[in-house]
């Protein structure tokens, strides 16, 4: 996904555009572009946040414009891959949303009438297009290319000599803003608000002008009449797509997150050389330290492989293996501490593999490898849909070393358990968590790294003092703290672990803890020792554990709604965690 | 011009298969009914869309999103009736407006007929006016609506599209629409019934197959994906991005495909089937005439005829449906004769060589007896043995 706006008024385009671009982050943020018409053409694009290099950009001169903020996911974010493209001449840009499918062999053959590329962008075609065809009318221009494009694209296009914008769409959203003496465009309304109310949308097929005198949409070379519409709209309504919280949205888009990571790995994906290493040090920081240890308990199982998970803060203090791979989880690929393990694996010369959801971000310039999560951008601060991308990532990961296992297959259907996860009343289980003061999560084995991530969620958007423990290390400790006011999250699901589980969750049952209990469906000796019984699917026990994550997660945040917290934006957290 | 959408209401009549979404998000021709309505509108070019969401309203806020639907949501916390529904909706209207049901299937034809009426109601003749609110109309204005009456005066229903404007909000103080039409009625308001179209409701979960049928006919073609060079393939057909079409498959139009789905090799579709996307169908299976949601597993050597399978579904080899007909009692409806294959609730597994006979299956439930027929009715959660 990426966002696009384009300006034609009185104001300085570029400050216009680059606001609008930074309300369109949330469809994208890994690099950006502004192009001015003034009437020469004038470019500022980099990679990176909007936010850090705004000024540099809003210096272009020129009253008309065009933008564009990109989330990539074909060619890496590179200055040069940043939107706006131009053609040879450098007189036409162009921006663009959506997937230029027949981009190859529209190059090809530009390339044969001498066209030059820049870069590695679907993009880029199209300003060649317009040039190849362009005699002087840049609206017969447009009209020309976008007959040859084939797949899904919002289009803004300006030209030297052109006091327009030319805008065109097909099943990528576009959408008009009719201010006083200007007008705009771009992906959504949120870049029109607070300038103008009144709205045009644009059809599949549409083509519109936008000049000095007004604007006009046509269909192929017919003009057709749309009407101005009135939006009262605000933007965090927009941006949530009407979900109350990002972080619910986010929970929600997690069985297509888990599909798209889980086919985004392929054999390919993984370098030979990373195949059989002798051992595996994961270096992560918060729930992305809870991935790496789930990965150190399946890769051990699975590959027997020696894996060790260290903390990114913590990884200064110890000697990174002397032979072996070390690899690093980051969403954002800026996690400080992270960056800084990465870094000193670099010095002792270990081969490096980073897991990251940001293409371009910094971890993947410095690890020798990178893989993917297609998380989309994550803006709520508690991680769920790229907490879930990486375990599809580890996953695929152990599947790639070690071929034979049994779980392949299982993971194909996992999507289909969050979706039944997502339908669960969890009403009664939120009711137990509201009051307490403290809450303990016990699992084991590949339920314990899911107990502290649960644990993790429930205290950072919550508030209340939750604790993830090993089952059995309660014994150790933490028993002594158990009572009817300190109820426990029990993770029990068939396999392995299951016996020794339930004589756990007896044995606190006996403190008079209360007990939600959460196991296959329909296991009655489950339901009948614990308070409340929350089901997930009867499947492979690592869709399990994913329905498991999935479900805790929902747990936290309805707890954290109940209490009226601050979902989004919890006290005292950053999204993405940049200093040591 | 602004319109609003009802889809906060389940649709129990369609149980099981309301179970994971509303009657809006039901798939028909693998899109959603209410997409259908929402088309209909921006087709007139009527941009100012509120849907109303209440039951599951993740499920369809997320559907909204994925589709990049420009529409604005309002929540329905407690579904207490359409007009509460619209009631809901007050604060971001205007002046007139439509409003229309997410589940029903409605074109644009009908919505530019209805859209310039001050108060207006779409009707449209219905064989069996019982199920529907029968309109009473004289000289050319409605005069009453009686609400599933047992013995109709008229062949003429409403079809839950309305033209209105604000003042109607005087008369909607009650949980139902109709009576609030009613109640604007007797207080002398003019309310004129317009000819539907094409307008259809699937009341019964059975019913879904016929507007199934109907709406596989006008699917636009696109054959994506990796197709074997043996396989034919003849009329209208959609293929889906990344589906594979197996050696020696056989495939006729109308069918839709979804994306991302393992058929064959030496499978069968005939007419009038729609598959979902992710869905295996395992060698030399025969699907027909069927509605085949997300994510589903048809076994080797199925065969399944007028049947509507649920999303998740896993069918073992040798399963086949047996198309028969007998009556069954069915929520708020009584007893309802009907003619079909099986209606599976989503993620229900069956064991190899079960027989499918006219039968309802619940959600998530399991056939584990193999070799066996199913008839009747099996609730949600059911293990049969």
């Amino acid at each position: 996904m990426c966002g696009i706006v384009g300006y034609i008024g009185f104001r300085s385009a570029a400050s216009v555009i680059v606001e609008g671009l930074q309300k369109l982050e949330y469809r994208g943020y890994d690099s950006f572009g502004v192009a001015t018409n003034n009437p020469r053409i004038d470019v500022y694009k980099c990679e990176g946040k909007i936010s850090e290099k705004a000024q540099a950009a809003q210096r272009l001169h020129g009253s008309i414009g065009v933008g564009h903020t990109r989330w990539a996911t074909h060619g890496v974010p590179s200055d040069r891959n940043a939107h706006p493209h131009l053609d040879c001449t450098g007189r036409i840009a162009v921006v663009h949303n959506g997937i230029i499918e027949n981009y190859a062999a529209l190059t090809r053959e530009l390339e044969e009438r001498g066209h030059r590329f820049r870069s590695e962008t679907d993009t880029e075609v199209v300003a060649h297009l317009i040039e190849e065809y362009y005699r002087g009318d840049l609206v017969a221009a447009v009209r020309q290319a976008i007959a040859r494009l084939k797949g899904s694209y919002a289009l803004l296009v300006t030209a030297e000599g052109h006091e327009e914008i030319v805008a065109a769409r097909d099943s990528s959203p576009l959408v008009l803003g009719i201010g006083d003496q200007e007008l705009f465009a771009a992906s959504d309304v949120t870049p029109l608000l607070g300038y103008t109310e009144r709205v045009v949308y644009l059809e599949d097929g549409d083509l519109a002008t936008l000049d000095r005198e007004g604007w006009h949409v046509y269909r192929a070379d017919t003009p057709v009449r749309r009407e101005i519409e009135h939006v009262s709209w605000d933007v965090e309504t927009v941006r949530k797509g009407g979900f109350r919280h990002y972080m619910l949205k986010e929970i929600f888009e997690q069985p297509k997150v888990f599909y798209d990571t889980l086919h985004g790995i392929t054999p390919e994906s993984l370098p030979e050389r990373y195949r059989r290493p002798s051992e595996i040090t994961v270096v992560a920081c918060g729930s992305s330290y809870h991935a790496g240890l789930v990965f150190k308990y399946l890769c051990e199982s699975t590959c027997r492989i020696p894996v060790r998970a260290e903390l990114g803060s913590e990884f200064k203090y110890f000697t990174p293996p002397l032979k072996g791979i070390v690899m690093v989880i980051t969403q954002s690929g800026e996690t400080a501490d992270t960056l800084a393990a990465l870094k000193k694996a670099k010095a002792y010369n270990c081969p490096t593999l980073a897991i990251t959801n940001v293409l371009g971000s910094s971890v993947t310039r410095i690890a020798d490898h990178t893989l993917y999560m297609r998380a989309g951008p994550e803006i709520s601060v508690a991680a769920t849909k790229s907490f879930v991308a990486q375990l599809a990532v580890l996953m695929q990961l152990v599947n790639l070393m070690s071929p034979k296992n049994d779980f392949a297959e299982s993971l194909e259907r996992a999507n289909s358990a969050i979706e039944e996860v997502l339908l669960q009343d969890i009403s009664r289980a939120v009711e137990i968590c509201r009051p307490a003061q403290h809450l303990f999560y016990v699992g084991r084995g590949l339920f314990y790294p899911i107990a502290l991530e649960g644990a993790l969620k429930m205290k950072e958007i919550s508030y209340i003092h939750a604790e993830g423990y090993a089952a059995g290390e309660l014994k150790h400790g933490p028993f002594a703290l158990l009572s009817e006011e300190t109820p426990v999250v029990a993770l029990c699901s068939p396999g392995d672990t299951y016996s020794i589980m339930l004589s756990n969750i007896k044995e606190m049952k006996a403190r008079n803890a209360p007990i939600i209990g959460i196991g296959a469906r329909g296991d009655r000796e489950l339901i009948d020792i614990v308070d409340v019984f929350i089901p997930i699917p009867e499947c492979h026990e690592l869709v399990q554990m994913i329905s498991t994550s999935v479900l805790l997660q929902l747990l936290a945040y309805q707890t954290a709604v109940a209490l009226d917290r601050d979902v989004d934006q919890p006290r005292n957290l950053a999204k993405s965690v940049t200093v040591e | 011009m602004q319109a609003v959408i009802l889809a906060a209401g389940e649709g129990t009549r369609l149980r099981p298969l309301t179970l994971s979404r509303p009657k809006a998000l039901v798939p028909v021709a693998n899109t959603p009914i209410l997409k259908y309505v929402i088309d209909a509108l921006l087709a007139n070019g009527i941009r100012e869309i509120i849907v109303v969401v209440g039951y599951r309203k993740e499920h369809v806020i997320r559907y909204l999103n994925e589709s990049n639907l420009p529409v604005r949501v309002v929540y329905q916390e407690n579904q207490l009736g359409t007009a509460h529904a619209l009631r809901c909706a007050e604060p971001y209207l205007q002046d007139r407006f439509l409003l229309l049901a997410g589940d029903n299937y409605i074109d644009a034809a009908s919505i530019a007929r209805i859209m310039n009426e001050r108060n207006a109601i779409l009707v449209t003749d219905h064989p069996s006016p019982t199920n529907f609110g029968v309109v009473i109309e004289r000289e050319g204005l409605v005069r009453e609506i009686r609400e599933k009456p047992t013995t109709p005066d008229s062949r003429i229903v409403s079809t839950g599209v309305y033209a209105l404007d604000r003042s109607f909000f005087k008369y909607a103080v009650g949980p139902e629409v109709p009576h609030a039409i009613q109640a604007m009625i007797r207080d002398g308001g003019r309310v004129v019934p317009v000819q539907a179209v094409d307008w259809q409701d699937a009341i019964n979960p059975w019913d879904l197959l016929e507007l199934n049928s109907k709406l596989l006919g006008r699917i636009d073609a696109q054959r994506a994906g990796t197709i074997s060079r043996s396989s034919k393939l003849y009329g209208l057909i959609r293929i889906g991005k990344g589906s594979e079409i197996g050696p020696n498959t056989y495939i006729h139009g109308p069918v839709v495909i979804g994306e991302a789905c393992t058929i064959g090799p030496n499978c069968v579709i005939m007419p009038n089937t729609s598959i979902g996307s992710r869905v295996t169908i395992e060698p030399l299976s025969y699907v027909a005439h069927s509605l085949v949601m997300d994510d589903v597993v048809i076994g080797s050597h199925s065969r399944v005829i007028d049947a509507v399978v649920g999303e998740g579904c896993r069918l073992a080899d040798h399963t086949a449906t047996w198309t028969a007909e007998s009556v069954f009692e069915r929520e708020k409806e009584g007893f309802q004769k009907a003619s079909f294959g099986a209606v599976l609730g989503d993620r229900v597994c069956s064991a190899p060589f079960t027989i499918l006979k006219n039968c309802i299956i619940g959600n998530n439930a399991s056939i584990q007896a193999g070799n066996s027929t199913v008839t009747g009715v099996i609730p949600d959660d059911a293990v049969v043995i």
